[in-house]
Formats: structure tokens, C-alpha cells, sequence
């Protein structure tokens, strides 16, 4: 039994992922009621997990149980999965010496919210594990179930898809302001 | 920084910046970025333009934040976890530490249903054995913990149905074996004793089990299904037939019958009655199925 067993650390210790959970389950459903359903059932499968990881790879695990919990719920949907295959999109124009980029730095929070907010849904999706939540190229593969490299590129691409997303909203705030 | 080979230096690293600033680059890589930036002004600008693009996005977070009242309802949710049933009951599809394995094909899970279901209930409430009973498998305390919250009500199905075939379709790509449920009012002819009301995954093992639903009059029944390396059947009164090995145990006061064929572990849940299954015993034994429930009644 692993140190979070049965020992009621483990409900201590998951209830502090409880908000990045919520902003996972809200990145993957954008919907209130949906993503606290999604919570509950995600903290029901994992508390009645018979193998739970050690702490360090806690809060990885409850998003693996998140994200599979949410697409058991988009099949029996029968929408299938709302994400797209953006991995053979084409290549986004890197921003070279763009002086939009500098003015990121001085962005409001909730612009770049927005703009996170209005990225397709497997971009916000790797955005806001590497970016928000912090995870590794190899936690995330293993959250998404794919390989490293996918990671890697997918995040290139929605990096530069934010970036031309915030130096838009950027372009119109200064035309405003003219 | 000029030069060709120069140049070329400066498009490697600013190739791994990206990697560099999402610390994945460990030991000399990691070094030798930090000595070129130190050294070369137009890469450490564009280092510069990406750790703030970067700082901006990762400073935006939280985006959002869990509303009291549901932080309140996931104490609860395991606090009662915590003092209730030490059974595992679900778990992730698959961990962080492994591949997902594939098994081979199966089979018939309901057929051994409508097969069994009389014999299981007759069995288990006519159980004279004077020998010691075993403790119930990990997999049978899965399996009467999963009907508990299904009774509940905690267990919503995922997906509802009364078609042997659209529920087995729904199995597929879901669990790492085939799940086929054969269409007993097609195959007997019989007015069906009991009705197929839907299915849902269950955690087991750091994998998927099959969970399907049935309900005989107000009286709901379980089918749990996993693969045979997940899960062998073990414990509690052992009942030969037909060349398997079936075994019963009452667990909080639920019947549950398990038992291994072909590749798959099956857990059948009910609380039924006597005079119910008397009756489920009266309508088999005119059918086909006599030959196959026959053997197991006790002499």
C-alpha cells in the first residue's frame, strides 16, 4: 500500500487539487454544471481506486481519471470527442522580431484568459497542463495518452496560435485607444 | 554572433529555447544554452520575448476556482469514502506508470447470465455445506460494492439500454476485451424474466471493468465483467458444472456468483429471493437451458 492508502492522508492531499481540477474539467466541458459533475465522479473513481500513486504523482492521476471519466461521457454522447486533430494543421508562423510580443508582458490577466479561453479545444487543453497546471512533457503525454512528441508539437503550434490571438486583441486595443 | 558556423549554433539553441523554458533540458544541455545566451545578445533577446509571452500566460492561472459549495461536497464525498466501503470501486483507466495491455477476444457474458441466474439463486439460498467458507475475492467484493452504489443510486449508468447489441457495441474500444450479449428473448422464445437496463465502465485493477445493469421486477441484478488476468475467481462455496468452476459467497447480504471462461472473470450481484428465483427455476428447466442447470442443483 502506497503512502496514501487507506490512511486518510489521501483525501487530504487530493482535495488540494480541487481548483486545478475544476479549471481542467472547466477546460474540457466549458460548462459549469458539467465540469462540477465532472469533479464529483472523478473524486468517486479515485477514491475508490484500490492503487492510488504516491503524493508526487497525485495530482497527475486525477487528471488521467478526469480526462477518461470525460471522454466515457463524450461517447456515450455519441458526439465523439470534441477535440480535433490539430497535430497535422500547418505550421503556424512563428513570430519573428514581432513588437506585439513585447506588449504581452504588460496584458491584463483576463486578456490572456480570453484568449486562452477562445483557443480550439486541444490547444486550450495542452495550454492550460504545461502553462497553468505546471505539468511535465511526459506527464502530460501520459494524461492525453499520447507520445511526448505530439506534446511538444501541440504546444508549439497552441503557443503560437496564443500568441497571434493575444497580439490581435493587442492590435485592437491600440486602434481603440487611437 | 557571426559566421556560419556560428549561425548554425544560434538556430540550435534557439530551436531548444522552447524546451529550455519548460525545464526539460537537464545537466550540460542545460548549460550549454545558459553559456550561449550569456554570450549572444540576439538570442538572449528572443529568450527574453519568450520568457515574458510565457510568464504573462502562466501567471493568468488560475482560470478558474472551485465554488465553495462544491468543495464542500467533495469533503464529504471523501470523508465517507474514507469511513465507508474499503472496497475498490473504480479506478483510473490507466496509470502513470503503464502501457494499457490488450487482451484476447470474449464472449457471452449474458448468455452465462440468463444461464446461471436461476441456479445462482437457488444456490445461494440453499446453502447446506458444512465446510468452511473461503473469504470472497477481491473481484466479488468489487463486484457487490459496485451493485451497492448502484442500488444507491451513486452509480448512474452511462448509457441505457434494453439492446443486447447496443450495449456490446458500446464495450467496444472501451475495455480491452470483447463484450457480447446474446438477445435471450431471441434465443429461448421466452417472455423475458428480467429486462437489460443499461451499462457503465467500473475501475479495476488500473483498468476498466464491464458493468451491465439488469433488473428483474423491482429487483436490480449485476453483471461485472473483467478479463481472467485481472481477476480469478476464488473463495466462498465452489459449484461444478459444465466444466467450470462457478463460486458463491453472500457478502452484506448480496449474492454474488463469479466465475472464469474463456479469457473473462464474470460477477453476477443480486439480492434476490427465493420465491423469485424458485420461479426463474420453473421457467428454465422447460427450456433449453435444463441441461445446463441440472447438473447444478444439489442432490
Amino acid at each position: 500500500m502506497d503512502s496514501l492508502g487507506r490512511n486518510g492522508l489521501f483525501g487530504q492531499a487530493a482535495l488540494e487539487h480541487i481548483d486545478a481540477l475544476y479549471g481542467y474539467a472547466m477546460t474540457l466541458t466549458r460548462d459549469t454544471t458539467k465540469a462540477e459533475d465532472l469533479v464529483q465522479e472523478t473524486y468517486l473513481r479515485a477514491a475508490g481506486a484500490a492503487n492510488r500513486p504516491d503524493n508526487g504523482n497525485l495530482k497527475g492521476w486525477l487528471f488521467v481519471i478526469m480526462r477518461n471519466a470525460w471522454l466515457n461521457q463524450v461517447r456515450h454522447e455519441n458526439s465523439g470527442p470534441h477535440f480535433v486533430d490539430l497535430d497535422n494543421e500547418s505550421p503556424i508562423d512563428e513570430v519573428q522580431e514581432n513588437p506585439h510580443v513585447v506588449y504581452l508582458r504588460n496584458l491584463e490577466r483576463e486578456q490572456v484568459r480570453q484568449a486562452i479561453g477562445s483557443l480550439p479545444d486541444a490547444y486550450r487543453e495542452i495550454v492550460v497542463l504545461r502553462d497553468i497546471e505546471g505539468f511535465t512533457y511526459q506527464e502530460i503525454a501520459t494524461v492525453l495518452d499520447c507520445p511526448a512528441g505530439t506534446v511538444m508539437s501541440r504546444l508549439g503550434r497552441a503557443r503560437g496560435k496564443l500568441r497571434k490571438l493575444l497580439s490581435g486583441r493587442k492590435n485592437k486595443t491600440r486602434i481603440r485607444a487611437v | 554572433m557571426e559566421g556560419t558556423a556560428t549561425f548554425k549554433n544560434c538556430e540550435d539553441i534557439r530551436g531548444r529555447l522552447t524546451l529550455y523554458l519548460d525545464d526539460e533540458l537537464q545537466g550540460e544541455e542545460r548549460a550549454t544554452i545558459e553559456a550561449h545566451l550569456s554570450e549572444c545578445e540576439s538570442c538572449a533577446a528572443i529568450f527574453a520575448r519568450e520568457l515574458g509571452f510565457l510568464k504573462s500566460v502562466r501567471e493568468s492561472g488560475p482560470l478558474h476556482v472551485a465554488s465553495p459549495e462544491l468543495r464542500t461536497k467533495i469533503e464529504g464525498l471523501l470523508s465517507e469514502r474514507q469511513t465507508s466501503s474499503p472496497i475498490p470501486v473504480a479506478e483510473a483507466k490507466q496509470s502513470l506508470v503503464g502501457p494499457r495491455r490488450r487482451f484476447g477476444w470474449l464472449v457471452a457474458a449474458a448468455a452465462l447470465l440468463i444461464l446461471l441466474l436461476p441456479v445462482v439463486v437457488w444456490r445461494m439460498t440453499r446453502r447446506t455445506d458444512t465446510s468452511p467458507i473461503k473469504r470472497p475475492s477481491g473481484f466479488a467484493l468489487m463486484a457487490a460494492d459496485t451493485h451497492l452504489r448502484r442500488t444507491r443510486g451513486q452509480l448512474p449508468l452511462e448509457m441505457e439500454s434494453a439492446s443486447p447489441q447496443d450495449i456490446s457495441a458500446w464495450f467496444s474500444n472501451k475495455v480491452n476485451f470483447q463484450v457480447k450479449l446474446p438477445n435471450y428473448q431471441e434465443s429461448s422464445g421466452q417472455e423475458k424474466l428480467y429486462t437489460l437496463e443499461g451499462a457503465r465502465l467500473v475501475g479495476f485493477q488500473n483498468d476498466y471493468a464491464a458493468y451491465v445493469a439488469y433488473r428483474m421486477g423491482d429487483r436490480p441484478i449485476s453483471l461485472v465483467i473483467t478479463s481472467e488476468s485481472a481477476a480469478k475467481p476464488s473463495g466462498g462455496e465452489e459449484i461444478a458444472a459444465r466444466g467450470l468452476m462457478f463460486h458463491y459467497n453472500a457478502i452484506d447480504g448480496l449474492k454474488v456468483l463469479t466465475w472464469s471462461d474463456r479469457g473473462l472473470t464474470y460477477a453476477l450481484v443480486s439480492d434476490l429471493e427465493e420465491r423469485g428465483q424458485q420461479s426463474c427455476i420453473v421457467c428454465h428447466t422447460g427450456t433449453k437451458d435444463r441441461d445446463f442447470i441440472e447438473p447444478l442443483k444439489p442432490h
